[in-house]
């Protein structure tokens, strides 16, 4: 039977790109900064998210969606540090989240009453990289046990972050970790990072990420 | 490690463009950059798979690489019956 060829072309990511400037447009107008945490699993972004909602929560409405494989125990850990709705998107084995599971989790939060948005993405510095989410930025969390040669190993991700924040910086004394070196790497795949230091479990460990949260909130500085 | 992702929106794509006509399909053609962060043999793995299934026939996939970070559904092999609507 002959055989026919039809040209496409067509971008693979694009449905995705075409939702998540949908879901950017929206925060935008409501006036909601949002954040996509990004890093490996084991790094500590749902400790930061709890220690900040319980820092900030009585000055600042914030609203987390977490993306897990499996299970609802990130969002269940969050919910108890704020009355503002978690929304958990369980991937089903999905190793990061897309802009669709996104706007399926704005249905449910009340943007109007929202200072701050985070997005806990699956831990994995992989494919997360690759996914908008209409975030406004995308934060690249690093911890101090794991190997200074991350941002080397990883550069898609690091390049597509606009911040890195190193955590478990308590532990620095205890593991073999170069932080110069770690930020010299991560500067060598994107010259514009921004850092910040941070540890979750020491005291005024997360002063700088604090007022980093606050100056950035609804009407704060443009993100 | 997103490979299936990926297979599922090609084949998501190829069904858009194909309309009832997916089992006239006999090949695909995807475009993988240097950069694209995909795996290319994990990915026609999972493609393979897909397209084993209904509403495709057992059409082929084909991974074309290139330099670069291109991700992209370069081209679809339809028997000559097929009516795509395009």
């Amino acid at each position: 039977m002959p055989v026919r060829t039809i040209e496409v072309r067509e971008r693979v990511m694009a449905r995705n790109d075409e939702i998540a400037g949908r879901v950017r447009a929206r925060l935008a107008a409501a006036g909601v900064p949002t954040f996509n945490l990004v890093s490996s699993p084991g790094s500590g972004k749902t400790l930061v998210l709890e220690r900040t909602l319980a820092a900030l929560g009585d000055e600042l409405r914030i609203a987390v969606v977490t993306g897990d494989v499996q299970t609802h125990n990130d969002a269940d850990r969050l919910a108890r540090h704020t009355d503002q709705l978690v929304q958990a998107v369980v991937t089903n084995g999905a190793c990061h989240l897309d802009a669709r599971q996104v706007e399926t989790a704005l249905a449910a939060i009340d943007l109007a009453a929202t200072d701050l948005l985070f997005i806990e993405n699956v831990g994995n510095l992989v494919c997360p990289a690759a996914w908008d989410l209409g975030e406004n930025a995308k934060i690249a969390l690093f911890s101090v046990t794991e190997g200074e040669d991350k941002p080397s190993k990883y550069p898609n991700m690091f390049r597509a972050a606009r911040w890195v924040v190193f955590t478990k910086l308590d532990l620095l004394p205890h593991v073999p970790f170069s932080l110069e070196r770690a930020v010299e790497l991560a500067r060598a795949v994107n010259p514009d990072l921004g850092f910040l230091m941070t540890s979750s479990v020491a005291w005024h460990g997360l002063t700088e990420w604090l007022s980093f949260c606050r100056a950035r909130a609804r009407q704060g500085v443009p993100v | 490690m997103h490979e299936m992702s990926v297979a599922l929106e090609v084949c998501r794509l190829a069904e858009e463009r194909l309309g009832e006509a997916t089992d006239t399909l006999v090949a695909l053609g995807v475009t993988v950059g240097d950069d694209a962060g995909v795996e290319p043999e994990n990915l026609a793995f999972c493609l393979e798979a897909l397209l084993a299934e209904p509403p495709f026939r057992g059409a082929e996939p084909r991974i074309l690489r290139e330099p670069g970070d291109a991700l992209h559904l370069s081209y679809l092999e339809v028997t000559d019956d097929a009516s795509p609507d395009d």
